[in-house]
């Protein structure tokens, strides 16, 4: 399946490259496959741990956090890496005391943001224009939502330790994510060699300069 | 981002580029092989030849100049594939880097031609390449001076380890010069017998040949030691290359330059011994070496990365090329004896 | 935990959730699907030594109790991994190699243990830990005494000396030819790495500024060694190495303890220390295979862990000692240290691309042995960084607050950014301690709540410290510098040793005070931290316990 994939990055910063070339190379182990498979053949709408309202919710809070290109030939299904991290209680080993477990501080974050809306604007909030619901996200940034919702848990402490770093998690667990910054992806057995400034392995992306974005489609190209 | 968004269309008309840097270097390290293997093969044939002389067989410098001819050539393979692999590595990232490959692919073909060449005669071209291997090993060896100290930390032990190593260039010079000694051997001023005691810049050539051997043979057993030092010295048979052509060089120098005393039969059948051990040594150091891929990450499959990260396929020959030509020098010396 | 597993058909052989050392055998870690003899101990008959955590301290001690010919039983919470099978190149999915179960933390500046969080694994936090491989100053040992702050340590640096270079020859740590700092070292045995593009950021920033940088003593290998083969650079070792490159105590002293006839537990979480009327250990309940079971022993060791070691001493109280096991002194918890792990980050115009190799490849331990200049106690060093997506995103949301187009642009930087990150001694203080919760674990067992809070000294520290590295990476040619403050990494302390019952739980030999046949074996008993990473300190107390343990059995004073 992943050789089928076309990426979508045909231009940006990594024109061409698609780590996902190197799947059956030497860069990848059987243990990385089976990983990345699995991850890859996630339904993007499969949610069992939020409703459907806090689906739409965060849906589009996703969109607003890790914004995609509207091109982009299959999006990276960020929510339904969240609802199936909470599906198997995948936990941080430490946790604010001020915040509840992973999936009730989800549940009440969503909860009390889709409140917060309502009263502000009396429509959830993804109803809501992105201005609108980027305003919304700075408001829980800086801890000035309290919505009786939000049952005592702070707005600035969720979206700090709970909202942004799950969600970049999430969005930066997807080989899309990977191509997008040029990161070479999975690396066993085979590692890298060419260690100093300005250097790259064959099997790693290349970057497009400024007049040689040509030269740099063509090497990742022939990435493996 | 915002460019993510342009269309696909328009790229894949880029394809049919040139090939970058990295390709175009493999590109020549390849036709240099190529040319190289087709050279090998008619060296081959060279027995199969009808002798063009009819006064009997060729004289013994005529021997010994192609026996250094041939070892020249194994010498500059061992450079070519050494220097392809590392500046392989290095992304030959300024073009100078491609100059030793063509220069070791031009001795070996240089080389090849002495070798099937029955004329008592220096000859131009050759003389012009090995000149010219001389000159880029000269060059080469303050470029990559130049590169370990401009690093953090200087002339460092680190930057010995990973910079561009000091003695590596010192094997096209050294290809370079057996070549020189070899038409220095095999020339004779038109009308003139061949010399039974040749001379090179003045000196006896098997007394220049052996101190031209045994110190390359030392030099490269100093990068050896560097390179397996680095390597921790993880397997004991990293110590053989520290002991074996040490004592080739030594014998031989011994032998020959034991100033004007008659050396022993004995010393020169242990010089001999000595320097085949010397050259089984560089076969030998090509097994382990292949061994050392396959023992890293991967092992062959990983190729890709072992080749280059692995211990370096191609450095030990350059111990048989200097023991053959130390061989040569023994024929030298035994002829000289017997004119005596 | 890892992947979509439970909607698959179950594996037949998952380390998560079936113990792999049974049946008289345990994985071999350096062969896909190979398994090496392992001796069982009766559960019923005590052996002489049974050992809660195989990390850097438990599996370390395991080794050498072993082969002095103890009868040893060690338990760890974690599974028994082959790394060559069970490792996936991933951020996500290798976070099974993390303890992910809730430890509740508040105080002033709550942890947030993030991707420095400690290990639950045969081999503990060194399956994924970064190898950095650093001794102690020799002044540290007496930092009260000589340097005047925190506590001295009942140790001679002189007889750590001779410790550290034993574990260093186990580690096969590769290292400078020639250290700058401190008292003339043996040479480490292997040779340095070559630096990547990070690296010599430091190195460059570092002479611009005058001072001495050298390539890290890092614990994985540069030659092959034994069945391992050398590093190939690819840069995951904090997610676990899935060559045997890198030298953790899973495949250097366990195979060793194996070997020595000592029997490891996988999936065995210690619940409880049992002790008896006369005020001694007498075993541990532990939990596998879906029940509670007893192992007798003669002597325990605790070596969970800063967190997990004084949870179960806490957890293990009873009438006779209402306030947990070995307190008596009511400092099992207390004088937690983190250390700081601020960092400098910044953007080179040429392509660093610090995903390649080893994340620390560089540093430098001046501010350990300057004392002028100062205006704290303590040192630090700082070394190169490498961060993975997934920590470099959080990072720059965390310490900047980017989200949307403003990250996104950021992380498009990510093959040029750059960073120097130190890591700091932070002062012993009552107040940061370890105290258990009212929330529950799976086993219904109390989890540990974590108080941290930062003192002046630590906050100096962490000022100088980003002074320096930033200008240490502008001078290197970085732009657009930025500070990450909010990072701490090692836990220790909470079971400091000393000289006195009444200020220490443990003896030098790690020995408790109160319970002669209870001892504390892992990063807790550290009184100070230092500036440096402290798992070879671990390391080289546990081999000194050891020894001191076999001594005292000699003369019959176990
Ligand atoms: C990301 C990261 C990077 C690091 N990098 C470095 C570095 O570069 N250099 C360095 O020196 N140090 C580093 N460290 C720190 C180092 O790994 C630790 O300091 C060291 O491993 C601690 O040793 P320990 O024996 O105290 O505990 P651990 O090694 O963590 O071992 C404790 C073990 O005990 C088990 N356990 C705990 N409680 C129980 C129980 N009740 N029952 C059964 N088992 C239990 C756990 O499962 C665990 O396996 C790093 C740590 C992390 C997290
Ligand atoms: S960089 Fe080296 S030590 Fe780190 S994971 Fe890779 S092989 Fe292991």
């Amino acid at each position: 399946m992943p050789d089928e994939t076309m990426p979508d990055n045909t231009s940006g910063r990594y024109p061409g490259y698609d780590v996902l070339a190197k799947r059956n190379g030497p860069s990848w182990n059987d243990k990385t496959r089976a990983v990345i498979d699995r991850r890859l053949a996630i339904d993007p709408e499969d949610h069992r741990i939020f409703d459907d309202a806090a689906w739409r919710t965060l849906k589009a809070v996703c969109d607003r956090i890790v914004p995609q290109p509207p091109k982009r030939a299959a999006p990276i299904p960020v929510a339904a890496l969240l609802d199936r991290r909470l599906q198997e209680d995948r936990r941080d080993g430490h946790r604010d005391v001020r915040l509840p477990p992973i999936a009730e501080a989800w549940r009440r974050g969503l909860a009390a943001l889709d409140a917060e809306c309502r009263r502000a604007h009396d429509r959830p909030f993804h109803d809501l224009g992105p201005d609108q619901q980027d305003a919304l996200l700075r408001a829980m940034q800086e801890g000035r939502l309290d919505d009786p919702a939000w049952e005592g848990m702070p707005s600035r402490l969720f979206f700090a330790s709970r909202l942004l770093p799950d969600i970049l998690e999430a969005y930066y667990s997807h080989p899309t994510a990977w191509n997008e910054i040029g990161f070479g992806g999975p690396a066993s057995p085979r590692g890298y060699v060419r260690m100093g400034f300005d250097r790259r392995d064959p099997w790693e992306a290349s970057e497009a300069k400024p007049g040689r974005e040509d030269v740099a489609w063509e090497e990742n190209r022939r990435v493996r | 981002m915002d460019d993510m968004t342009r269309g696909a269309a328009s790229v894949p008309a880029r394809l049919d580029q040139r090939p970058t840097r990295p390709a175009r270097g493999a590109a020549w390290a390849v036709a240099g092989l190529a040319a190289l293997s087709a050279g090998a093969a008619l060296a081959l044939r060279r027995r199969a030849r009808p002798q063009r002389r009819l006064e009997g067989p060729p004289p013994v410098t005529l021997r010994v100049a192609k026996d250094l001819n041939r070892s020249a050539a194994l010498l500059g393979l061992a450079a070519l594939a050494d220097s392809a692999v590392e500046h392989y590595r290095g992304s030959f990232h300024n073009p100078a880097m491609v100059t030793p490959l063509a220069v070791s692919t031009a001795v070996i073909g240089v080389s090849l031609f002495g070798t099937l060449d029955d004329r008592p005669r220096a000859h131009a071209v050759r003389d012009a390449a090995y000149g010219g291997a001389i000159l880029t090993g000269a060059v080469g060896t303050g470029f990559h001076l130049f590169n370990v100290t401009k690093r953090p930390g200087g002339l460092s032990w680190l930057n010995l380890f990973y910079g561009a190593p000091i003695g590596a260039p010192s094997a096209v010079a050294l290809a370079g010069l057996l070549g020189f000694f070899a038409e220095r051997v095999r020339h004779t001023r038109p009308g003139e017998a061949p010399a039974k005691a040749p001379k090179v810049l003045g000196v006896p050539a098997a007394d220049a040949l052996a101190a031209l051997v045994s110190l390359g043979i030392l030099g490269t057993v100093a990068e050896t030691a560097l390179l397996h030092f680095r390597g921790a010295f993880h397997d004991p048979a990293m110590y053989l290359p520290m002991v074996v052509p040490p004592v080739g060089a030594a014998l031989l120098a011994g032998t020959v330059l034991s100033g004007n005393g008659r050396p022993a039969m004995a010393s020169t059948r242990a010089a001999r011994w000595g320097l085949r051990a010397t050259a089984a040594l560089g076969f030998v150091g090509v097994g382990f070496h292949a061994f050392g891929v396959h023992r890293n990450m991967g092992g062959w499959r990983n190729w890709s990365q072992n080749i280059l990260n692995g211990p370096p396929l191609p450095a030990p020959p350059s111990y048989t090329a200097l023991a053959l030509a130390g061989l040569a020098t023994l024929s030298l010396e035994e002829d000289r004896r017997h004119a005596r | 935990m890892s992947g979509d597993r439970m909607f698959d058909d179950p594996m037949p052989d998952d380390p998560m959730e079936v113990p792999r050392a049974t049946n008289g055998r345990a994985p071999d870690v350096f062969r896909e699907g190979g398994w090496v003899p392992m001796r069982e101990h009766s559960e019923n008959e005590a052996v002489d030594f049974a050992i809660v955590g195989t990390g850097a301290g438990g599996g370390t001690l395991a080794c050498k109790l072993a082969e002095a010919g103890f009868s040893v039983v060690a338990f760890d919470a974690g599974p028994y991994w082959r790394p060559l099978e069970d490792f996936a190149s991933d951020e996500t999915e290798q976070r099974k190699l993390f303890w992910t179960e809730d430890r509740l933390c508040d105080g002033d500046d709550p942890l947030k243990l993030g991707d420095n969080n400690s290990g639950r694994s045969v081999g503990g936090s060194t399956v994924h830990y970064a190898m950095v491989s650093l001794r102690f100053r020799p002044e540290w040992f007496q930092s009260r005494s000589k340097l005047g702050y925190g506590a001295d340590w009942p140790i001679d640096w002189r007889e750590m000396w001779r410790y550290y270079q034993e574990v260093e020859r186990t580690l096969q740590i590769s290292g400078p030819l020639s250290y700058p700092w401190g008292p003339k070292r043996p040479r480490y045995p292997r040779r340095p790495h070559e630096l990547n593009a990070a690296a010599l950021v430091l190195a460059k920033g570092a002479e611009a500024l005058g001072i001495d940088w050298a390539p890290t003593p890092i614990a994985t290998l540069s030659s092959p060694h034994g069945k391992a083969p050398p590093c190939v650079y690819r840069g995951f070792c904090t997610s676990g190495c899935s060559t045997n490159a890198k030298q953790s105590v899973l495949n250097t002293w366990l195979p060793r303890a194996l070997a020595a006839g000592a029997e490891i537990r996988d999936l065995a979480m210690v619940g409880r220390i049992e002790t008896d009327r006369a005020g001694l250990v007498t075993g541990v309940h532990y939990h596998r295979d879906g029940q509670w079971r007893f192992q007798r022993a003669r002597n325990v060791v605790v070596a969970g862990y800063a967190i997990e070691t004084p949870r179960l001493l806490l957890n293990s109280a009873t009438d006779r000692f209402p306030d947990g096991l070995a307190n008596s002194s009511g400092l099992v918890g207390s004088n937690l240290m983190v250390q700081l792990n601020q960092a400098v980050w910044g953007s080179m115009a040429e392509e660093v691309r610090s995903y390649k190799a080893p994340p620390s490849l560089a540093l430098t331990e001046h501010w350990n042995y300057a004392d002028d200049g100062k205006d704290f106690f303590g040192g630090y060093c700082y070394m190169s960084q490498g961060p993975l997506p997934i920590v470099w995103a959080r990072t720059l949301a965390g310490s900047r607050g980017l989200w949307g187009e403003a990250l996104m642009r950021q992380m498009e930087r990510y093959n040029h950014q750059v960073g120097l990150k130190m890591v700091g001694e932070c002062l012993p203080q009552e107040r940061n301690r370890v105290t258990l919760a009212d929330e529950t674990d799976r086993y219904g067992l109390p989890v540990a709540r974590v108080t941290y809070s930062y003192c002046d000294n630590d906050k100096r520290m962490m000022r100088h410290a980003l002074g320096f590295m930033g200008q240490a990476l502008e001078a290197a040619g970085a732009t657009d510098l930025w500070e990450e403050r909010d990072d701490t990494c090692h836990l220790n302390g909470t079971a400091r040793m000393g000289s006195d019952p009444a200020t220490s739980v443990v003896d030098a030999d790690c020995r408790s005070w109160d319970i002669p046949n209870l001892w504390i074996c892992d990063g807790s008993v550290f009184p100070t931290v230092g500036g440096v990473n402290p798992s070879l300190t671990i390391q080289a107390i546990a081999c000194r316990t050891a020894d001191r343990i076999q001594a005292l059995a000699g003369r019959g004073a176990l």
